[in-house]
C-alpha cells in the first residue's frame, strides 16, 4: 500500500458547498441518502462475495471434506451427502443467494470450510486485535503527520524541502519492507520490543508504527498543501500583525483548516489500514483477522475470505459515513463565522 | 531551493545506505546460554511452545493431529528408541498360533477425564470407530487386515485379523491410534470431539484460540504413563501453551528472545547458530517413506524406464541436500524407505549418483535427441517437460522448496525442463495434481513405524484405476507379491529380507528416488528440561518435562 | 480540480514567493530518470548488466555476504543476488505495468461511462464503481486470488481490478468537471458535434491532470504485486520477481539479512523513482497544456 487514491477528497469537497447552501432538512435528507447509498454498497459487496464463493473451481463438497479429514482423494456420494446438506450445495443458486443475504442480515456469515465453526465466531475472535492495531496506527499517524507538518510546512530552505521529501518517501515505503526493517532493528538487534507481540501494548508498538509511518506520509502530503495554502490567507496575516507568535499562529489558527483533507482521508485510511494490517500481522505474527484472511486465501476457505471482506467493507462504509458527517461539523467554512 | 532539496535528499540517502550496510555487517545477538550455577527444578509453571502447523481438529489422520492428540490421548503401546513396542495402556500382549488373533491386556484402574473407565469395551469401540471413518490414516494401516475387536472381559481386548500382521503392536503406537472416551464419541457433537477430544492423557485441553494457540492443562489424575516415560506420575508442568507460529524466522526469533521455551522444525540455517548459542536441540529422523520423488509411470515421458533412470543420473542429490540443508538435513538416496527404518536397503540408496554421461546416453537411446532454443531436449517436436507440483509450506518446507529448485537446475543440464508448481494445502487436499495427466513427478513423505509403508505406497490399483496412495501409478504383481510376503513374514529377518528386495526392485526400475529424510527437530531453551520426542513419529512429549530456575 | 494528495506541488507553490524558474531540472528528476533507465535496461536486456545466470547455483558459495565476486551476496543455493534482482525486474515490472494498464483502461472506460452515460447507464456504472471502491484494494485482490489461485497473471488481474475503482472515481470527477468547463460551453455554442467536443475538449482536459496519478498507479501496482508474492500468494519460485525474492529471503533474515532487505529497498526506490518522475511529468504536461 503506497499512495492512496485521493478520490474521497474530491468527493467530500464537492459535497461541502452543497451543505453550505441550506442546513436542517437538507442535511437530514443528505444523511438519509448517504445511508441508503451505504446499504446499497454493502448489498453489492455481499453479492460480489457470494459470487466469489460460487466461482471456486472444482467440487466444493470434495474440497471441504478433504480439508477437514486431512486426506485427499475421491469421495463417494455417501460421504459427500452430509457436507452437501450442511452447506446447502444442492440448492439452486438464487436460493443459496437469498439464504446468504438473509443470513448476513442476522449476522450469519456462513461456516468455514476448514473448521466446524461459524465464520462470525472466527472473525469475532480476532477482530478486536486488528481494530486496536488499526486505530492505534491511525492515531499515531495523525500525531506524527500533524507534528511534522506543523513544524516544517511553509518554512523556507532545507526544512521545507526535507519535510516534503520525507512525506513522499515515507508514503511510498511498502509495509512489508518497513515491518521487516523495524523488526530486525528494534526487536531482534536492540531488543526494545518483543518479537512475537501478542496483544499487550508492547507488542502493539512496532506493528502500529509500521502502519503509521506510510499513512503519516500521506496525511502529511494532504495536510501540508492545505497548511501552506492557509498560511497565505489574509486572516493569518492579520493574526501575525496582532503579534501572535509563529507557533501559536500555526497551532491555533492554521491547523484547524489544514486538517480538513486529512479528516476526509481518514475514512479511506481506516479501510486501507485494515488492509495493511493483513501484511503487518503476517510480518509480526500478531493475532488478528489479517492472519485469518491470508490463511483462508491460501487454503481457499472462501466463506472466511468473503466474511472478512464483507466485515471490513462494512466498517469502511460506516467509517466513511461518519467522516462525511464529521466533516460538515468540522469545516469552519460551514460553521458560524 | 534546489540545493537544499538535494542536501536533504543526500542526507536521507546516506542514512538509508548506512542502514543497509549495517544490516549486511550486523549479526543477530540473542538471549541464550545455559544458566550459571546448579539448576533448580520447578514444580508447576507454564511452558510456552511454538509449533508450526495448525490442524483443523485435535484428532485426525494428519501427522499434525497425531502430535497434538498424543498430549491428551493415550495409546496401547509406545516405541522405545530402538523401535520396539513397549507397554502403555496395554501391559502385555500376545498373538495366537495362527497369527490372526491378538490379545491385549490393559492396565487396570485407568479412567478418562470424563469419569468413564478405560476398559476393553472402550478400546474395542475405538478400534471399530477408526476403521469406520473415525481416523483415515488408522484405517489405511489396518485396512485389509482388521476384522473385528471384542472385549473378552474388562481388561482384555481381542483383535481379530483376516491376515497375519506381525507388527501390529508397533503400528498402534502412533498418535492416530489414541483412545478416546466411548461416551464422548457417542454423545458429544462432532465439533466438540474435534476441538476437545476426551482421553486419559497427561493433559486436557483448556482453550483453543484458532490461529493463535491451544492451551492444555495438566491432568492431575493421570495414572497411565508409558513404560518409556522418564519419570513416574502426572506431568510436572501445570500448563502447556502450544502456539502456532507457521513462520520459521519468527519461531527462531521468539526462542532467542526467550519468549518461548521450545520450538519445532528448526530451519537448517539456524541449526548450528542455535547450538553455538547454547540451545539444546533434538532431532528425529522420521521412519517410513522419506521425502522422495516418484515418477509417473502411467502417462508422459517417465513411462520409459530409461528416461526415469536418466533423471536419476542427472542429479547430484547429495550435494544439493548437504548445501541447502547446511549439513543438518540428512540426504536420503533410497526412495521408498528412510534410513532410520528397520529393513532399510543401503543398496537401493546407493543406486544412483551424478553421472551426466550415463544420463545423456540414456536419453539419446530413448529418442530424445533434439534440442530446442533453450537447450531442452525434444522428441518429435515435443519438449521434455516434466511437471513437479509440491505442497509448499505444508509437505515441503522452505528448505525443501530450495532443494527442489536445485533438482530443477541440475536436471536442466541434461535437458529436462522441470516445471515446479507450489500447491496450497487446500488444493492438495482437494485432490489437485493427483491424477496421472496432471503431474510427472510427485514429491512427498509418509511416516510409518516399519518398512511396511511399502504396503501403502506400492499397492496396485483396482479395476484399472490407480490406487490413490501409489504415487508412481505403478502396478506390478511381482513387486506386490514381495511386499505381501514381507508383511506376513513371521520372523523379523525374513520380513526385512522381503522388504529390501522390494526396495531394490524399486531402485532398479527408478520408480522412486530419495531426496532427504523428514526431520522432526526441536530447539529448547535453557529453562526447560525433560522434553523428549516420541519414537513413532517424532512428536514432542511434555509429560516428562520440567522447568528450571 | 488538479490538486491531489500525491501531486501537491502545483497547488503548494504559494503565490507571491520566489518564482520557480530553474536553470536546470530538479534533483528529483536527475535521480529518478537514470534510475528508471537502469530499470528499463534491467528489464529488457538483463544479461548486459547481470553478471551471472540468475538460476545458476554454486554450492560452494552459498549464503555469502556482499563481496567483489558477488556484489550483493548469494542465497542458500549460491545464486547471485544482484543477478537475480536484475533478472527479476522484468517480471516485477510486467506484473506492475500489466496491473496498472488494466486499472487505467478500466478506470477510463468506467469513469467516462459513469460521467457521460446519462441518468440510467451513468447511474448504474457509478453505483458499481462505488461498490467496488468500498473494498480496499488489497482485499479485493485477495478475494480474486482466493478464487483463481495464485500466479503471476492472477496477481496482475487482481491488483488491476482492485485498484481500478479508485481511479475510476477520479476519472469520473475529472470528466464531469471538464464537461462543465468553459471550453465545452463555447464549443457547444459554436455548434460543434458532440463527439468532436468529447474527443477534442472533454477527454484530453479530463485526462491531462491524471498523468501523475497514472504513473503513481504503476508504482503502486509494483509494490502491491510484490506484496502478494511476499504473502506467498503471487509468483512462484524460483522466479526472481522481487516479491518472491523477499519471501525467499525471510528464513535467512538473521544469518543473511541482505537477501530480504535489498530486494525490498529496490522495490521502494523504484516506486519512489516512478512517483517522482510522474510528479514532474505532471507538471510538465500541465505547463504544456495551459
Amino acid at each position: 500500500m503506497t499512495a492512496p487514491t485521493a478520490a474521497t477528497a474530491p468527493a467530500a469537497v464537492a459535497t461541502a458547498p452543497a451543505a453550505v447552501a441550506a442546513r436542517g432538512p437538507v442535511l437530514l435528507r443528505r444523511v438519509a441518502r448517504r445511508a441508503v447509498h451505504a446499504v446499497a454498497v454493502l448489498l453489492g459487496s455481499a453479492t460480489a462475495a457470494f459470487l466469489a464463493q460460487q466461482a471456486l473451481p472444482g467440487d466444493r463438497a470434495t474440497a471441504i471434506l478433504n480439508t477437514r479429514s486431512g486426506q485427499s482423494g475421491l469421495r463417494t456420494a455417501q460421504e459427500l451427502a452430509p457436507v452437501v446438506a450442511q452447506y446447502h450445495l444442492d440448492w439452486p443458486v438464487w436460493r443459496q443467494y437469498a439464504d446468504y443475504v438473509l443470513g448476513l442480515l442476522h449476522g450469519d456469515l456462513g461456516r468455514s470450510y476448514q473448521e466446524f465453526r461459524p465464520v462470525r465466531d472466527i472473525i469475532a475472535d480476532q477482530f478486536g486485535a486488528t481494530l486496536t492495531l488499526t486505530l492505534t496506527a491511525i492515531a499515531l499517524a495523525w500525531v506524527i503527520s500533524v507534528g511534522w507538518v506543523t513544524a516544517t510546512a511553509g518554512r523556507s530552505g532545507p526544512f521545507r524541502a526535507v519535510g516534503e521529501f520525507v512525506d513522499t518517501v515515507t508514503a511510498g515505503i511498502p509495509h512489508y519492507w518497513l515491518g521487516i526493517v523495524l523488526l530486525l532493528v528494534f526487536a531482534q538487534w536492540l531488543g526494545w520490543f518483543p518479537v512475537i507481540g501478542g496483544t499487550g501494548p508492547d507488542g502493539l508498538a512496532l506493528p502500529a508504527l509500521t502502519l503509521a509511518v506510510p499513512l503519516a506520509g500521506f496525511l502529511g502530503q494532504a495536510t501540508r498543501s492545505a497548511f501552506e495554502r492557509t498560511l497565505d490567507q489574509p486572516f493569518v496575516l492579520s493574526a501575525r500583525l496582532r503579534g501572535l507568535g509563529d507557533g501559536r499562529v500555526r497551532m491555533r489558527h492554521v491547523l484547524r483548516h489544514a486538517v480538513l483533507p486529512g479528516v476526509t482521508l481518514s475514512g479511506w485510511a481506516l479501510g486501507a489500514t485494515i488492509a495493511g494490517a493483513v501484511v503487518v500481522e503476517t510480518v509480526f505474527t500478531r493475532p488478528g483477522i489479517g492472519k485469518v484472511l491470508v490463511t483462508a486465501v491460501g487454503s481457499q476457505d472462501l466463506p472466511v475470505v468473503t466474511g472478512v471482506v464483507v466485515v471490513i467493507t462494512a466498517v469502511y462504509v460506516v467509517a466513511n459515513l461518519l467522516v462525511d458527517l464529521a466533516y460538515v461539523r468540522i469545516d469552519p467554512r460551514l460553521g458560524d463565522r | 531551493m534546489s540545493r537544499s532539496r538535494s542536501a536533504g535528499s543526500t542526507a536521507v540517502s546516506a542514512a538509508v545506505l548506512a542502514m543497509v550496510l549495517a544490516a549486511c555487517g550486523g549479526r543477530a545477538e540473542g538471549a541464550a546460554g545455559t544458566p550459571a550455577g546448579p539448576e533448580q527444578r520447578v514444580t508447576g509453571g507454564t511452558v510456552v511452545y511454538a509449533h508450526q502447523q495448525e490442524p483443523p481438529c485435535v484428532f485426525g489422520g494428519w501427522i499434525e493431529q497425531a502430535y497434538l492428540s498424543q498430549q491428551v490421548l493415550d495409546a496401547l503401546t509406545s516405541l522405545d528408541d530402538k523401535g520396539v513396542a513397549q507397554p502403555w495402556l496395554a501391559q502385555k500382549w500376545s498373538v495366537s498360533p495362527d497369527n490372526l488373533t491378538w490379545t491385549f491386556t490393559l492396565k487396570p484402574g485407568v479412567t478418562f477425564t470424563d469419569g468413564t473407565p478405560l476398559d476393553a469395551d472402550a478400546v474395542a469401540y475405538n478400534i471399530d470407530y477408526w476403521t469406520k471413518g473415525g481416523n483415515s490414516t488408522a484405517s489405511v494401516w489396518l485396512g485389509g487386515y482388521y476384522s473385528k475387536a471384542t472385549a473378552v472381559d474388562a481388561r482384555t481386548v481381542q483383535i481379530q485379523l483376516s491376515r497375519p500382521y506381525p507388527r501390529l503392536p508397533e503400528t498402534v503406537s502412533q498418535g492416530y491410534f489414541g483412545i478416546q472416551s466411548k461416551k464422548a464419541l457417542q454423545t458429544r457433537s462432532k465439533e466438540d470431539n474435534c476441538t476437545d477430544p476426551i482421553g486419559s492423557g497427561a493433559f486436557v485441553i483448556q482453550k483453543w484460540t484458532r490461529g493463535q494457540d491451544i492451551v492444555l492443562l495438566r491432568n492431575d489424575h493421570w495414572t497411565s504413563w508409558p513404560a518409556v516415560a522418564t519419570h513416574q506420575g502426572p506431568a510436572t508442568i501445570e500448563k502447556l501453551d502450544w502456539k502456532f507460529v507457521p513462520d520459521p524466522t519468527t519461531r527462531v526469533a521468539a526462542l532467542r528472545a526467550g519468549e518461548v521455551a521450545a520450538i519445532y522444525d528448526v530451519p537448517a540455517v539456524e541449526w548450528k547458530p542455535l547450538a553455538a548459542q547454547g540451545f539444546a536441540e533434538q532431532n528425529y529422523v522420521t521412519r517410513g517413506r522419506p521425502v522422495q520423488l516418484s515418477f509417473n509411470t502411467r502417462l508422459g515421458p517417465f513411462t520409459d524406464e530409461r528416461v526415469r533412470q536418466a533423471f536419476a543420473w542427472s542429479l547430484d542429490r547429495k550435494a544439493i541436500v548437504t548445501t541447502i540443508g547446511q549439513g543438518h538435513v540428512p540426504y536420503e538416496g533410497n526412495g521408498p524407505v528412510s534410513r532410520s527404518t528397520v529393513g532399510y536397503s543401503q543398496k537401493a540408496a546407493d543406486s544412483y549418483h551424478l553421472d551426466p554421461a550415463k544420463a545423456n546416453a540414456l536419453l539419446d537411446a530413448a529418442g530424445w535427441t533434439g534440442r530446442d532454443g533453450d537447450g531442452y531436449r525434444t522428441k518429435g517436436g515435443q519438449t521434455l517437460q516434466v511437471v513437479l507440483p509440491y505442497g509448499a509450506g505444508s509437505i515441503v518446507n522452505t528448505d525443501g522448496a530450495s532443494i527442489l529448485q536445485g533438482v530443477q537446475q541440475q536436471a536442466k543440464a541434461t535437458g529436462f525442463k522441470v516445471k515446479l508448481i507450489p500447491v496450497s494445502l487446500s488444493e492438495l487436499f482437494a485432490g489437485k495434481y493427483s491424477t496421472p495427466p496432471e503431474r510427472d513427478i510427485q514429491v512427498g513423505y509418509w511416516t510409518a513405524v516399519t518398512a511396511g509403508i511399502l504396503y501403502v505406497n506400492w499397492r496396485p490399483g483396482t479395476d484399472g484405476k490407480p490406487s490413490p496412495w501409489n504415487d508412481a501409478y505403478y502396478d506390478s504383481p511381482e513387486l506386490w507379491k514381495t511386499i505381501l510376503a514381507g508383511n506376513s513374514a513371521l520372523s523379523l529377518d525374513e520380513q526385512n529380507g522381503y522388504y529390501r528386495q522390494a526396495q531394490d526392485f524399486i531402485a532398479e526400475h527408478a520408480l522412486s528416488i530419495g531426496l532427504y529424510d523428514r526431520l522432526s527437530s526441536l530447539a529448547i531453551g535453557p529453562k526447560l528440561k525433560g522434553v523428549r520426542q516420541e519414537q513413532a513419529q517424532g512428536g514432542p512429549i511434555f509429560s516428562d518435562a520440567y522447568l528450571v530456575k | 480540480m488538479t490538486a491531489t494528495t500525491t501531486a501537491p506541488a502545483p497547488a503548494a507553490a504559494p503565490a507571491g514567493r520566489r518564482p520557480r524558474r530553474r536553470a536546470r531540472p530538479a534533483t528529483g528528476v536527475l535521480l529518478a530518470v537514470p534510475a528508471l533507465l537502469l530499470a528499463a535496461v534491467a528489464a529488457l536486456a538483463p544479461s548486459t548488466i547481470a553478471r551471472y545466470d540468475p538460476t545458476a547455483m554454486d554450492f560452494a558459495a552459498a549464503l555469502q555476504g556482499p563481496s567483489w565476486a558477488h556484489w550483493l551476496g548469494t542465497d542458500e543455493s549460491g545464486r547471485d543476488l544482484y543477478s537475480r534482482i536484475v533478472h527479476g525486474t522484468l517480471p516485477a515490472l510486467s506484473i506492475g505495468l500489466g496491473a496498472a494498464a488494466l486499472a487505467i483502461v478500466s478506470a477510463l472506460v468506467l469513469g467516462t461511462a459513469a460521467a457521460l452515460g446519462g441518468r440510467v447507464l451513468g447511474g448504474v456504472v457509478a453505483w458499481v464503481i462505488e461498490i467496488l471502491f468500498s473494498f480496499p484494494t488489497l482485499l479485493l485482490a485477495l478475494l480474486l486470488v482466493a478464487v483463481l489461485g495464485p500466479s503471476a497473471a492472477v496477481s496482475a488481474v487482481a491488483i488491476g481490478v482492485g485498484s481500478a475503482p479508485g481511479y475510476a472515481r477520479i476519472v469520473r470527477g475529472q470528466v464531469l468537471s471538464a464537461r462543465g468547463s468553459g471550453y465545452v460551453e463555447a464549443a457547444t455554442v459554436l455548434g460543434h458535434a458532440r463527439a468532436r467536443i468529447l474527443a477534442r475538449h472533454v477527454l484530453p482536459n479530463a485526462v491531462r491532470p491524471l498523468v501523475g496519478i497514472f504513473t503513481l498507479a504503476v508504482a503502486q501496482s509494483v509494490v502491491w504485486a510484490s506484496g502478494l508474492a511476499f504473502l506467498g500468494l503471487g509468483v512462484a519460485p524460483p522466479s526472481s520477481e522481487w516479491g518472491a525474492l523477499l519471501d525467499a529471503g525471510r528464513p535467512y533474515i538473521t544469518t543473511a539479512p541482505w537477501l530480504t532487505l535489498v530486494p525490498g529497498l529496490v522495490i521502494t526506490l523504484l516506486a519512489l523513482a516512478v512517483t517522482t518522475a510522474g510528479r514532474h511529468l505532471q507538471r510538465f504536461v500541465e505547463k504544456e497544456g495551459s
